[in-house]
């Protein structure tokens, strides 16, 4: 049960953002009560929106002072329940830190706050013939310090990498509200420890970002994208192997099944997705425009040799767009068909695709439970989304069995348990699948050399301790 | 562990010879204790368990040729990865490897070439070096602009700590982010934190075509222009190295652009980039020779600095370097601001006063190696007492008994 929050604390909290930044009251609490994992839900005691790095470091030095844990906060996308809020703490939201910096042209960086959406970034940056290549599918909201926390990728990162390759400087408030800079380009002499790299990815449990220094790069000249129709998801996942096999560098390829079609057709954001494919497959080339017809080409026979029916190209940039829509949109477009979603998130081996496929079904069908496939498949970053309803308790605990079943799976075959959406609080328990106690035990004590109180997003990431008398289970 | 057993007490005859190991290996252990040259991840633990024990340090090497300035005072051990060398897991489909660390990344890219795949780094010297020391040293080389730093491609690694902790860190798979990525701190910490053993890496897809652009110009300065040109260019080559020779003061300077690609695209980039930098390139015919000497170029001065800047100032922190240097060899990644540059004599003042413009610039300054007088406190620039507050914290993680000195000394 959630303790308001002690009043002479509200006091102090409403002096150092302001009386309109701080949120006790309870009915608007509620919208801060889960993230993009509604499967968890906890009302914090307060919500906290500081304005600026030293607004920041005041609130954690005050709420620290006080022993009070801190769960940071983007937009509130994420898929894992990293920003789910605890009983005993404050949630610290990045909302008003969205200013863009700077952007520097010539040495292609931009420096942001952490409130910054993905795509604004982007936007900002286009003037100058550059772009931010990051770009997970919730871009249009999802925060940039999110991205930061999470280390997201996205579907272009088949060809560019994720968060980390892009972020070379931070700025990070630490426990206690001590303010530190980390990194930046050129300023760091060899042998210096990446601790830039090592933050990216903490999932909140270090720090709070307030200031990001991103690389940019080049919008591309060139472009093209490909819709390859299958009958089954095997095929499609054998066109990805020799797409790969071949040589080309796609920047993206993503895998879209049956079950994820139709629910995009019946939805806004329909795409020109035929209703009765088995699979498709979106495969997009960038570059210079001279060698692009080729790489299409090239990925279009692999894709007839996989025994595709059918390969569309966008004929122009609507096209193109309708395309990425009907892929990008498509967790908003399955609200039409199930009440929750359960949106999972594992990597896999991108040769051992057609057979995770298979028994992802298999698994799906044996718990009778509805899951529909879209994901990055060249990178071989599955998301199985389960859909079903919370209310129905025993869908709930069948949803729950079929997901520690896929995990397993993904681990078996060489893969891992998160490829982009963290771990948060819905994977921890899969931690152990991946990592033994002697890992696990150095995870720890590195989050307390950031956070020695455990202050900063406590019970995420890592698993409670092994119950005594209970073996390591399998290690990958 | 027991602390009075001697290291022929815990590791077999074959890890303690001496036999077949590198001249460089030999020179670099001639103060050593010991030369270790383990077979497996067991027996470094081994070893790593019985120097916490006898409080002797350990100064892990991979080929033991790359240069790094050391002060090795005291009782140390040398552990070479040399013998642990092999292709673990390759799946060609999957484009991404395992191989032991003392595997030597010329003997990778050959096996990686039957299947039209390669490791995109190229620092100097890299076919004889060792994945576990590149990983170790986290160098990329300038073609990093093109393809991203090593950083960005190792994907997983095994590690011993200092107390003998195995720790698989990572995964195989090139999207993972399963828990704090302790991986990233390993990449570049040179032996810190803990001995590598093996590494997963992400390989690529061979170029087609590999070209290599030049112009050249009576000295550095007056590349100014052309280098931000060919670096705002809205292309993405491989690589961009400003190059100038040693005994030339700056002169003799050149632009060298490596593009890559299927044929159409190279000539259209190349288009492309002369239009945007209003110059015409040279292209050089045994690319092949011609890389491999630029690639080497500046690595091997009896003092070897590296100034990092932003890359819009690199210029300035050259011209710095010319003041306060006089002559020395430079090839320098215009992308991503770093220089190389290798003297045959330059006085610890000289290189004082440089780290002084190079930091004023908002750059740092890194000495790699020098003669007699550089053995004092290291002369290069600092991370903030913040950083280095943290580094050492995170250094007592994973050697809490401080085997690893001789890699800060």
């Amino acid at each position: 049960m959630t303790r308001p929050l002690d009043s002479s604390i509200v006091r102090k909290l409403c002096a150092i953002v302001g009386p309109d930044h701080v949120i006790t009251d309870p009915n608007r609490l509620i919208v801060y009560e889960s993230d993009g994992l509604t499967s968890y839900r906890v009302i914090p005691r307060a919500v906290v929106l500081p304005g600026s790095t030293e607004e920041v470091s005041e609130v954690v030095r005050l709420l620290h002072g006080e022993g009070i844990p801190i769960v940071p906060r983007g937009a509130g996308t994420g898929l894992s329940g990293g920003a789910l809020p605890m009983p005993e703490g404050v949630v610290v939201g990045t909302a008003r830190m969205n200013k863009i910096l700077e952007i520097d042209a010539e040495n292609r960086l931009a420096l942001i706050q952490p409130g910054v959406i993905n795509a604004s970034l982007t936007e900002a940056a286009m003037p100058y013939g550059l772009y931010y290549a990051p770009d997970p599918s919730s871009q249009s909201t999802c925060t940039l310090g999110g991205n930061v926390a999470e280390n997201s990728g996205g579907p272009h990162c088949l060809k560019y990498g994720v968060t980390q390759r892009y972020v070379t400087g931070l700025t990070v408030v630490m426990a206690g509200g001590r303010v530190i800079r980390l990194g930046g380009v050129g300023r760091s002499p060899d042998g210096a420890l990446d601790l830039v790299g090592l933050f990216v990815g903490s999932e909140g449990c270090f720090g709070l970002v307030t200031e990001i220094e991103a690389r940019l790069l080049p919008v591309a000249e060139g472009v093209r994208t490909l819709l390859g129709i299958f009958d089954t998801m095997e095929a499609a996942g054998h066109a990805v192997t020799a797409i790969i096999s071949e040589g080309l560098l796609p920047a993206a390829v993503e895998i879209v099944d049956n079950a994820t079609i139709r629910a995009v057709e019946a939805s806004v954001y329909a795409g020109g997705f035929p209703v009765d494919a088995g699979a498709a497959l979106v495969i997009e080339f960038d570059g210079t425009e001279a060698g692009l017809d080729a790489d299409a080409d090239r990925a279009e026979a692999c894709c007839h040799a996989a025994g595709a029916n059918e390969v569309k190209r966008a004929a122009d940039a609507t096209q193109r767009a309708a395309l990425w829509n009907g892929r990008k949109k498509a967790f908003g477009a399955m609200g039409r068909i199930a009440p929750d979603l359960l949106v999972q998130d594992a990597t896999v081996p991108r040769t051992r695709l057609p057979e995770v496929l298979a028994r992802i079904a298999e698994i799906g069908e044996r718990y009778e439970l509805k899951v529909a496939n879209v994901f990055h498949a060249g990178d071989g970053n599955l998301h199985p989304n389960i859909l079903f309803d919370r209310n129905d308790a025993d869908e709930l605990d069948r949803v729950e069995r079929a997901s520690k079943e896929i995990m397993s799976l993904c681990v078996d075959v060489g893969g891992t348990i998160t490829g982009e959406h963290g771990v948060g609080i819905d994977k921890r328990g899969y931690m152990r699948l991946v990592h033994n106690t002697l890992e696990l035990d150095a995870m720890g004590a590195v989050k307390a050399v950031f956070d020695p109180e455990g202050l900063f997003n406590p019970g995420k990431v890592l698993p409670d301790p092994l119950p005594e008398g209970e073996l390591e289970v399998a290690h990958r | 562990m027991s602390a009075t057993a001697s290291l022929a007490d815990v590791l077999p005859a074959e890890a303690l010879t001496r036999q077949g190991a590198s001249d460089a290996l030999l020179e670099l252990a001639s103060t050593a204790e010991a030369v270790v040259r383990p077979q497996s991840t067991a027996e470094v633990a081994e070893t790593l368990g019985w120097a916490s024990a006898n409080a002797v340090g350990v100064l892990p090497v991979g080929s033991g040729e790359h240069r790094m300035r050391r002060t090795l005072e005291g009782r140390f051990i040398v552990l070479a990865t040399d013998r642990l060398t092999g292709l673990e897991i390759y799946e060609p489909a999957d484009v991404t490897l395992t191989a032991k660390a003392g595997t030597r990344l010329g003997d990778l890219n050959e096996a990686l070439g039957a299947h039209r795949q390669w490791l995109p780094f190229d620092p100097p010297s890299v076919p004889s070096r060792t994945i576990g020391g590149l990983v170790a040293t986290g160098e990329s080389g300038p073609v990093a602009t093109g393809y991203g730093e090593l950083r960005n491609h190792v994907l997983g690694a095994t590690v011993v700590c200092g107390d003998g902790r195995v720790l698989r860190l990572g995964g195989r798979v090139v999207k993972n982010v399963a828990g704090f990525d302790l991986l990233r701190p390993m990449v570049g910490s040179r032996g810190r934190l803990g001995v590598i053993t093996s590494v997963c890496l992400r390989a690529f897809p061979s170029p087609a075509v590999d070209r290599l652009l030049v112009v050249r110009s009576g000295d550095i300065a007056g590349l100014r222009d052309l280098s931000r040109a060919v670096c705002t260019a809205p292309i993405s080559p491989a690589s961009c190295v400003v190059w100038a020779p040693a005994g030339s003061l700056g002169g003799g300077a050149a632009l060298l652009v490596r593009l890559h690609g299927a044929l159409p695209t190279v000539d259209a980039d190349q288009v492309t980039l002369e239009r945007h930098a209003g110059v015409v390139f040279e292209q050089l015919g045994d690319a092949k020779a011609a890389l491999a000497e630029i690639r080497d170029h500046a690595a091997g001065g009896a003092v070897e600095l590296r100034i990092s800047l932003l890359p819009s100032r690199l210029f300035d922190g050259l011209a710095a370097a010319l003041d306060r240097l006089g002559d020395f060899a430079v090839a320098a990644d215009a992308y991503s601001g770093s220089a190389r540059l290798a003297a045959s004599d330059v006085g610890v003042e000289a290189i004082e006063l440089l780290r002084g413009d190079v930091e004023a610039l908002g750059g740092a300054l890194t000495v790699f190696a020098g003669g007699v007088e550089l053995r004092g406190p290291d002369l290069g620039s600092r991370p903030t007492p913040e950083e280095l507050e943290l580094a050492g914290r995170l250094e007592k993680v994973f050697d809490p008994s401080g085997v690893f000195w001789p890699c800060r000394a």
